[in-house]
């Protein structure tokens, strides 16, 4: 059977659902299937990491019972964080300064 | 719009944006790699493997035979691995038997068969809920399980990703394999679903 974009794009059943809802979730997961593709970690390490924020949060859902399913890759961008932190990869400071650079960068353009 | 015109990125986008840029500095990533993953998984992977999967199975007894003793195998003849996609199980819904799948400690999912997991998969409420009350659960996805079929509830792990063959439904006896799988809804791989004839 030969699949076509029309096919795969045409919301079916299948397909009623968007794997990301905003372009920084798809950067974060591809991130991290990158990082375990070449080796920096096993996707096993990054689970346990996820495991871990998602238990955080459920631990607080579970008294209030608020419901965000859109909250998921918030935590995957956590466990991310955190398992560049315990590599000695990317550390909190240097993450702060590298998005005020990147905040700086991005006004100095628009004053042109 | 302005060629010149930059969107800066705030928030969540913002960090993701400084980790990306890090990473690629220090020569671990390369962004044009991202950009073909995250295609890939918007485009190329998804559901509509697992419903060729699933249709085969149901239109050659040999390959169903092969898929309930090795998936992980029986998918790669498809050329359908990858990332997630070993220890995969299939697991074959009957008149006795109902199969659900949940991963309840985080959002573990058979990504080569079935891409990435919906929303409702990673909630809380599904996951909290699916083990407890998997009938009820089953009832909110408008499928009434009668209470002479017996319901299995899987626990997807690292060690285990799961894959649910529903049932054939009747009428569709001539059917092709490409007929059938255009009948395969995600849901209905993942338990929570059931295939009608249309």
């Amino acid at each position: 059977m030969k699949l076509n974009a029309q096919e795969l794009l045409a919301g079916t059943p299948l397909e009623n659902d968007l794997t990301f809802s905003a372009p920084w979730e798809a950067r974060a997961f591809a991130i991290a299937v990158r990082l375990s593709e070449a080796g920096v970690c096993s996707w096993d390490e990054f689970r346990a990491h996820l495991i871990a924020e998602i238990g955080k949060a459920d631990r607080v859902r579970a008294h209030g019972w608020s419901e965000d399913g859109d909250g998921y890759y918030v935590y995957f961008l956590r466990a991310l964080e955190n398992l560049l932190r315990e590599k000695n990869l990317v550390d909190a400071p240097s993450l702060e300064a590298k998005m005020r650079e990147i905040t700086d960068a991005g006004h100095h353009d628009h004053e042109h | 719009m302005s060629k010149n015109h930059v969107t800066v990125p705030t928030g969540a986008a913002l960090r993701v944006k400084a980790l990306e840029t890090l990473l690629e500095e220090k020569g671990l990533i390369d962004s044009a790699q991202l950009d073909t993953l995250v295609d890939q998984y918007e485009t190329k992977v998804g559901p509509r493997n697992g419903a060729r999967v699933v249709a085969k199975a149901w239109a050659d007894p040999a390959f169903r035979k092969r898929l309930l003793a090795d998936a992980t195998a029986a998918v790669a003849e498809l050329g359908y691995g990858g990332p997630e996609g070993g220890h995969l199980v299939a697991v074959e819904n009957t008149p006795k038997v109902h199969n659900l799948v949940v991963c309840t400690l985080c959002s573990c999912y058979p990504w080569p068969v079935l891409g990435l997991p919906p929303v409702w998969y990673k909630s809380f409420a599904y996951r909290s809920r699916a083990v407890r009350d998997p009938r009820g659960v089953l009832k909110e996805f408008g499928v009434e399980v009668p209470s002479k079929v017996e319901v299995r509830v899987w626990d997807s792990s690292a060690e285990q990703r799961y894959l649910v063959i529903p049932q054939r439904p009747k009428g569709t006896e001539r059917m092709s394999e490409e007929q059938l799988a255009s009948l395969v809804t995600r849901d209905s791989m993942i338990g929570v679903g059931l295939v009608k004839a249309r």
